[in-house]
């Protein structure tokens, strides 16, 4: 019979045992075998099959108002040839005819005269569209034309050619004042909430769980509930950052075998700031979940309790994704970026549309990091108090009553 | 024997209802000692309070006269009533997984896994998750959790509830070898005649006060004088109701059991028996745990 402590080290790799059953465990389940492969599917499906149905390209139609030179014209095929775009020329016979057509859609964009190239919506200087492009290289082109032109071809006015500015591209409507994110940063945030929802939930019930059957009663005989509390948290949070590693690695290495430009437009640091937010989104939540767990026996019981912090999530969701479809950074959303329920999903969209600094973004971290201190502190207090009570749900209000004396494990 | 664990003046209330009311008693070592008392009088309770798992107005918990800390529980070994297993988690790993929380090294772990399940007759299922066990073997593996890191006390809260006649002989034999190896075992029980053959000692409380302790042997002659006597055809034992001194506690297939006053002579009641009938049997017997138990709980 052993009649010695266990050793120190044993002591401190507790919170690390308890994380490694949770993660052998968890990975072992087929409900996440199943999650990480349907992930990885879709994902790979999301970015592979844009860029293979973008070999049926739409062909663009470039009106023709007025006279259109042959070199010009020849110009403009081999741009738009060498830049892998059809296209084809339509002659209008003036322009009201040219700008219904435009506002129609039948026409993609329109030449004015050889002096003006028309479209439907002024462009951005964001926006890489095949028609955008387009219209740009037949300005530069009309341009270059004209430059020539007013030259008379002598070589000293070769040198102009090169200087040549485009021609002005108008609108028929005002540019929309919008910015957008790109793909894969509202992708991202897909996945940060998804991530959220489904490892929040698992720490909730789990937790729940570990009280219903009684395991927590063997386990608290030898381990502190902080201890089992940590490593719990720390199990499930490394299965979170494994799965979303996965899937980023699923994301770009398709993107590179199929060549898709779909994750062109992040930037690395909105991708960054997304991994970072994942990081602080789960360890905020995560301490408030596990204290509703405690407090549960029931799966009735946890959704209950579930309820009151998965709104703030939606909410902040719900706001980034909209700020991210309009690009518009509204003053809710900058708000929502400072508070920590929300800025998991507010903070990474701010970044994208490039509307925080990197102060800002520090504060954020800041005020996130210091909430989930006392976040933590608040949850363990609660877990230690009510993971033990048995028989009925316990309320709030009862854990703080009287702190009782002696024997007691935490 | 010294006693090793120590429990004083343990007071817990709930809700205004007092679960232990200055409880104290102590358990020697190598002793396999029975905790009794009747639904609700506070056993759990004090078992939790031995493993921090309760909060208590006052008392102290103290193992080799020093106070329960999460050290020492390390090197304690717990049965719950309420079984606490993953129902998920595989036997071994689940075994193997308490151990190192005790503070085994992995293989020390796996090594005592294996031995424990071996001797516990559940090396075959060692792969099976616990809810594909019967409830027999749920007990059993719950039992190896318990004694997987050689614990210096066991504490097992009903641990023979529901078992089969070979699930407790193989209960039995396990405790019986760990307390000869100085293992110090404390456990409830309802099953007073497993009580009585298997613990040496017995703490019998009530509404959370300590109500009688003792080894079983002391306990036992201790009381009342006991007779068991039969009288061929005899199937009432009217013939010892109107004996002074004399209180018929049981009839038993035409066995009368009687308890006598300290003032009575066993021969009178012999003298009596005699004049009422032809006596099969007459023996003067120890008064059994279980009226030890009815005695001091009524």
């Amino acid at each position: 019979m052993r009649t010695t402590a266990a050793q120190p080290a044993v002591k401190l790799g507790t919170a690390g045992l308890v994380a490694g059953r949770e993660i052998r465990e968890r990975i072992r389940g087929r409900a996440f075998r199943i999650a990480t492969l349907i992930g990885v599917v879709a994902i790979i499906a999301a970015i592979v099959i844009p860029t293979f149905t973008s070999g049926s390209k739409h062909v663009q139609r470039i009106g023709v108002i007025g006279v259109l030179s042959p070199s010009v014209r020849a110009q403009i095929s081999g741009a738009a040839r060498s830049a892998g775009t059809p296209f084809q020329f339509v002659v209008r016979p003036n322009r009201s005819v040219a700008d219904e057509d435009l506002l129609a859609g039948s026409l993609d964009l329109a030449v004015v005269d050889s002096a003006t190239v028309l479209l439907h919506k002024s462009i951005g200087t964001g926006d890489t569209s095949t028609t955008a492009r387009l219209a740009r290289t037949v300005a530069q082109i009309l341009g270059t034309d004209r430059a020539a032109y007013a030259a008379g071809l002598t070589p000293a006015q070769v040198g102009a050619l090169a200087a040549a500015r485009p021609v002005p591209i108008r609108g028929l409507a005002p540019a929309s004042n919008h910015k957008s994110v790109g793909g894969a940063p509202i992708t991202g945030l897909i996945l940060v909430f998804i991530l959220l929802s489904q490892y929040l939930g698992w720490t909730l019930v789990g937790v729940m769980q570990e009280k219903a059957n009684r395991v927590v009663e063997v386990l608290l005989a030898t381990v502190r509930p902080l201890q089992l509390l940590v490593g719990k948290l720390l199990g499930i949070g490394a299965v979170v950052f494994a799965q979303a590693a996965v899937f980023t690695a699923a994301a770009l290495i398709a993107a590179e075998i199929a060549g898709s430009n779909v994750l062109r437009s992040a930037s690395p640091a909105a991708i960054l700031s997304q991994l970072v937010w994942l990081v602080l989104g789960y360890a905020f939540y995560s301490w408030l979940y596990a204290a509703a767990g405690s407090m549960a026996e029931r799966q009735d019981q946890v959704q209950t309790l579930a309820i009151p912090l998965t709104i703030p999530m939606v909410f902040g969701y719900v706001v980034a994704i909209s700020a991210a479809g309009s690009g518009q950074a509204s003053t809710l959303l900058r708000v929502l970026a400072y508070l920590p329920p929300t800025a998991p999903f507010a903070a990474p969209i701010l970044v994208a549309l490039s509307a925080m600094t990197w102060w800002q973004f520090v504060l954020s971290i800041a005020i996130s990091v210091g909430s989930t201190l006392a976040v933590a502190r608040l949850a363990a207090a609660v877990y230690r108090r009510a993971i033990l009570r048995t028989g009925r749900r316990v309320r709030f209000r009862e854990l703080f009553r009287s702190e009782k004396v002696a024997a007691h494990n935490g | 024997m010294d006693a090793i664990l120590q429990i004083a003046g343990l007071v817990r209330r709930f809700s205004g209802v007092t679960a232990l009311d200055e409880l104290s008693f102590a358990v020697p070592a190598g002793q396999i000692v029975g905790f009794l008392g009747p639904n609700g009088a506070g056993k759990t309770t004090t078992m939790r309070a031995i493993f921090g798992l309760t909060e208590l107005e006052a008392g102290r918990v103290s193992w080799r006269a020093q106070p329960v800390g999460p050290a020492h529980r390390r090197r304690f070994g717990y049965m719950p009533e309420e079984r606490g297993l993953y129902p998920s988690m595989a036997v071994a790993d689940q075994v193997s997984y308490l151990g190192r929380l005790h503070g085994l090294s992995r293989s020390a772990a796996a090594e005592a896994c294996d031995r424990w399940l071996t001797r516990l007759d559940l090396a075959d299922r060692a792969t099976d998750k616990i809810e594909a066990l019967s409830h027999g073997n749920q007990q059993r593996a719950q039992l190896a959790a318990a004694l997987v890191h050689d614990p210096e006390l066991l504490v097992l809260d009903e641990p023979l509830s529901g078992l089969d006649p070979a699930g407790i002989d193989a209960i039995i034999d396990v405790l019986r070898e760990r307390a000869a190896a100085g293992c110090c075992v404390l456990l409830s029980s309802h099953q007073l005649d497993l009580v009585e053959d298997l613990c040496e000692s017995v703490v019998i409380i009530d509404h959370g006060r300590l109500v009688s302790a003792g080894s079983v042997d002391e306990l036992e002659t201790s009381g009342a004088r006991r007779l068991v006597v039969r009288l061929a055809g005899d199937r009432d034992g009217v013939w010892a109701r109107s004996l002074p001194g004399v209180t018929v506690s049981e009839l038993d297939r035409g066995s009368v059991r009687l308890l006598l006053d300290d003032d009575v002579d066993p021969q009178a009641v012999l003298a009596a028996a005699t004049s009422a009938g032809p006596v099969t049997h007459f023996e003067l017997v120890r008064r059994r745990l279980s009226e030890v138990f009815r005695e001091a709980t009524a």
